[in-house]
């Protein structure tokens, strides 16, 4: 059950037009390492995942990524406010344009509509949190490499935030692979699957800190 | 345990430590200085460095005679934030003392802050509107649509 808070979790006011930007932020709505890709992966990885404390951590952050789809989205529609078919075409907009006029459609920057193959569900726990991992260093490279192109202050703010927001669900999909390796084999952390062998999995002894 | 091993990846566990202020904390993406790992690009240019200068945001809100409005609605945003970070270090972390205290007074903090925003503002949840109606039951206003929209930059 998911409730709304009429708020951004961080504030975007973007007072310019330009489309050319937006078609290169639109890519963290709807491009391969974007929000809603994130937002979906963490909240269908949840149901299978063998320790409860890390299902709870998954539906957290994909609810924070959630909030993260709609400042992005927030972006994208302020940068394309009262757009004037001119405007469109010098920014590069317009075949965007032809297809959702200045509806919010998640694709990439560079034109591919979003798709499920983006997000990932292997029903391994080991994997699935390795993916999350690298999904949150692809993430913060794409933050890295619009920081680079923007100059923009009131767009560089969000992306700012965006981006250390990665850094820390890094470090906490690592606890989460911690806390998963306690209830595995030691010796072979391979050994079995901890998601589908649940019989086999191990009662950590230790207590969490 | 949180030791190396061959053929999977390892991260060491955080532990408790310093902690930013709210308002800080919103300005840095996390309320934890031990994860506040900026990229170059973004600490070298002079436009980010007074954006996101280390003064009060609040302060200057103050001094600018910022509307009501906004300086509450910025008092919660930084406090929410506090506590999205908080929830996830405790997922991880659930028997960290220092955690649960600034939980408990930062989600004392933030009802209040919420409760105050409506009754002067708008409601910005369903229980905020809840709260409306118990004090006013006369109230011939679905306030739920009432407020700037989000997206639109309205909240800042």
């Amino acid at each position: 059950m998911w409730m709304y808070e009429k708020r951004l979790q961080y504030p975007v006011k973007i007072t310019k037009t330009c489309p050319q930007t937006a078609r290169l932020i639109i890519s963290q709505y709807g491009g391969p390492d974007g929000e809603l890709s994130a937002s979906m992966r963490y909240l269908a990885q949840r149901y299978t995942m063998p320790l409860k404390e890390v299902g709870g951590l998954l539906t957290d952050i994909g609810t924070e990524e959630l909030a993260h789809m709609e400042i992005i989205c927030a972006m994208v529609a302020q940068l394309t406010k009262n757009l004037t078919v001119e405007e469109a075409k010098a920014g590069g907009f317009d075949a965007y344009y032809i297809d959702h006029t200045a509806g919010i459609w998640p694709q990439a920057a560079g034109g591919v509509p979003f798709t499920a193959k983006e997000f990932q569900s292997k029903g391994d726990a080991i994997t699935d949190l390795t993916e999350n991992l690298a999904a949150e260093q692809k993430a913060r490279t794409v933050y890295d490499n619009l920081l680079r192109m923007i100059t923009d202050p009131e767009i560089r703010e969000p992306l700012k935030f965006l981006r250390a927001r990665e850094i820390v669900h890094f470090q906490r999909f690592g606890e989460a692979l911690e806390r998963t390796k306690e209830t595995l084999d030691a010796k072979n952390y391979y050994y079995f699957n901890p998601e589908f062998d649940r019989e086999k999995a191990v009662t950590p002894n230790i207590q969490y800190q | 345990m949180n030791q190396e091993e061959l053929a999977i990846a390892s991260v060491p566990i955080q532990h408790w430590g310093q902690i930013y202020e709210p308002d800080k904390a919103f300005c840095r993406g996390t309320i934890f200085p031990d994860l506040d790992k900026p990229f170059y690009v973004t600490e070298t240019g002079g436009a980010d460095k007074s954006a996101s200068s280390q003064g009060s945001i609040l302060k200057a809100m103050e001094n600018q005679g910022k509307k009501q409005e906004e300086y509450s609605l910025r008092q919660i945003q930084e406090i929410s934030f506090v506590l999205d970070d908080l929830r996830l270090y405790l997922d991880t972390h659930p028997r960290d003392v220092n955690g649960l205290e600034l939980l408990k007074t930062a989600a004392q903090k933030r009802k209040e802050l919420l409760r105050e925003f409506a009754r002067n503002f708008y409601p910005l949840t369903g229980d905020c509107m809840a709260e409306i109606y118990e004090t006013n039951p006369a109230s011939e206003c679905y306030c739920w649509q009432s407020g700037p929209i989000p997206w639109e930059g309205g909240c800042v």
